[in-house]
């Protein structure tokens, strides 16, 4: 894959089960592990990872044998090479909190390219 | 056994001229309903509610995000009284899950091929709290004639002149545009009807002129021209979104009735000129749709915009400031951001800031929503402007044969109600 946030392509159950897919890059370290996933807005027929992103990274922790008490899940927006501001390539780090066995009320913060790069490098 | 199918009212963009054109979801809709209910339609817009009506089962079709709290309202009464109601249509699918909270049932997806299912269920008392069909779209060329019959035609009047049938041949878009939800209701997918079944529809429509209410017909360029090359033994006048400024496809556009467009002007260069120039070569008006507010416009950028389309001989514009829609990644961007302000969806309407904008205040951005109309329809106003676009089209109907007077019995009435009862 040329996009080095995005090692494969991930198929999910979005909302009201439509088919819906994202980049994904998972990260595993001693301590913490790190998942980008990426939105593929023009490809993807179903939900964006922004809405489902507590369903899906609580998904992506059990079948990749994460712990979610130790995540740092990133949502990345590619780069769509236009002219306009809101096509750009964006990083948020996406914080939750573990309710009842699921993810719950996500809070985004915005990172810069060089901050991602130094949470993966690391 | 009765149905009543209601399409919730909403508050109306102040400042506007205001035109009620017939609902099209709802009739659609309506088609796909068993033969053994029979079906009466209330748009909320034109007619008072009548919830102590006899009625069975109570159907909600909702098109905009701004009439979504007022369908939850007429279904709560209804459910006072006891009956089941069901919601369906665009914005029930964009808030399906607060919606849920309001209703027996809640339909999501396109109709046909499932309500026989859905009115039996009734029927035994069992219908289900959700029909997801979101991924189960029907085959294009399942789509019948709307049943236009349920309009109750008078209300659709203004002094008159009747207005526009709405129309669609073709669900679906290939596009995924930033403020737009359209692939998320019907995937990324252009589904043209064949246009022998759009034909068999046009054969029905009692009114000379239409509005073509699909996304954008500019997506199968041959399509496109077979759709124009048969709507011309019609002689019907129509508007629609966007279509193709290819020469082949303008022309076969204005031979089939072309009356104008909307195009969409997000910058102010040539391209855009150059487009509208080609529509008005072949006779084609055109309406500029504006969307204020994104993040790459600034106030200058925004005043510059205006100008421009001054300059470059608009019929009509129409503008907008970005409203969020669910399930759009203008949403889901401002969500990240955490720029959305405003959750009342009554505000909804593409007329209300609900977000800060990014290169200005969102009091500045509401003034210069309305700077853009105040300027552009400054020398003539909105309603003289369609005016001229009306004329022109007259003309056109005069020559070939397909123009009808107004109606004298309602020259004095708009939408069902007597503009000046003291004169009548």
């Amino acid at each position: 894959m040329e996009n080095k946030y995005q090692d494969q392509v991930y198929h999910f159950k979005g909302l009201w089960d439509l088919p819906s897919i994202c980049g994904l890059k998972i990260i595993k370290k001693a301590e913490t592990s790190i998942i980008i996933a990426t939105d593929l807005y023009d490809n993807n027929p179903g939900t964006s990872i922004t809405e489902w992103n507590t369903k899906l990274a609580w998904e992506l922790c059990n079948k990749f044998e994460l712990n979610p008490e130790n995540l740092i899940f990133i949502e990345h927006t590619p780069n769509k090479e236009t002219k306009l501001e809101f096509n750009r390539e964006t990083f948020f780090k996406v914080n939750f909190t573990i309710e009842n066995g699921s993810f719950v009320n996500p809070v985004w913060n915005q990172l810069t390219n060089d901050e991602v790069d130094k949470l993966i490098s690391e | 056994m009765k149905f009543q199918l209601i399409f919730p009212k909403w508050r109306k963009l102040e400042g506007q001229t205001v035109f009620n054109l017939p609902p099209h979801g709802a009739i659609v809709f309506a088609a796909t309903i068993p033969a053994d209910f029979e079906v009466e339609f209330i748009d909320e817009n034109l007619e008072e509610m009548r919830y102590d009506d006899t009625v069975d089962f109570v159907g909600i079709s909702m098109l905009l995000t701004t009439q979504i709290k007022r369908g939850w309202a007429i279904a709560d009464e209804y459910r006072k009284r006891g009956k089941k109601v069901i919601f369906g249509g665009i914005s029930t699918m964009l808030h399906a899950e607060e919606t849920m909270l309001h209703a027996d049932s809640i339909f999501l997806g396109e109709a046909e091929g499932h309500m026989d299912q859905v009115f039996k269920d009734f029927k035994k008392g069992e219908l289900k709290k959700v029909y997801n069909f979101m991924n189960d779209l029907p085959p294009i060329e399942t789509i019948g004639p709307a049943r236009r019959e349920l309009y109750k035609r008078d209300l659709y009047y203004h002094k008159g002149v009747q207005m526009v049938d709405t129309f669609h041949a073709s669900r679906g878009c290939k596009y995924s545009c930033y403020p737009c939800a359209v692939s998320y209701l019907g995937g990324r997918n252009f589904r043209p009807r064949p246009v022998h079944k759009v034909v068999e529809e046009l054969a029905t429509i009692d009114n000379n002129r239409l509005f073509i209410v699909d996304n954008s017909l500019a997506q199968d360029t041959e399509w496109e021209k077979e759709l124009f090359k048969a709507m011309i033994p019609f002689k019907k006048k129509w508007c629609s979104h966007t279509i193709e400024d290819k020469h082949e496809v303008l022309d076969l556009a204005a031979q089939a009735g072309a009356w104008y467009v909307y195009q969409a002007v997000f910058d102010t260069s040539d391209y855009i000129k150059e487009r509208v120039k080609r529509y008005h070569d072949y006779g084609i008006g055109v309406e500029g749709t504006i969307l204020l507010g994104l993040d790459d416009q600034t106030e200058d950028d925004i005043k510059r915009l205006i100008d421009f389309l001054l300059e470059i001989n608009l019929d009509l514009a129409e503008f907008t400031v970005l409203a969020p829609f669910p399930h759009t990644k203008a949403y889901v961007d401002l969500v990240k951001q955490n720029r959305i302000f405003n959750k009342n969806w009554d505000d909804y309407n593409a007329g209300q800031v609900v977000y800060h904008p990014k290169h200005m205040s969102a009091e500045r951005l509401q003034e210069l929503y309305q700077y853009a109309w105040d300027t552009f329809y400054k020398d003539e106003t909105q309603e003289e402007k369609m005016f001229k676009l009306l004329k022109k089209v007259v003309s056109r109907e005069v020559e070939d044969g397909t123009f009808r007077k107004r109606r004298q019995d309602l020259s004095k009435v708009s939408f069902g109600k007597l503009i000046n009862p003291k004169i009548v």
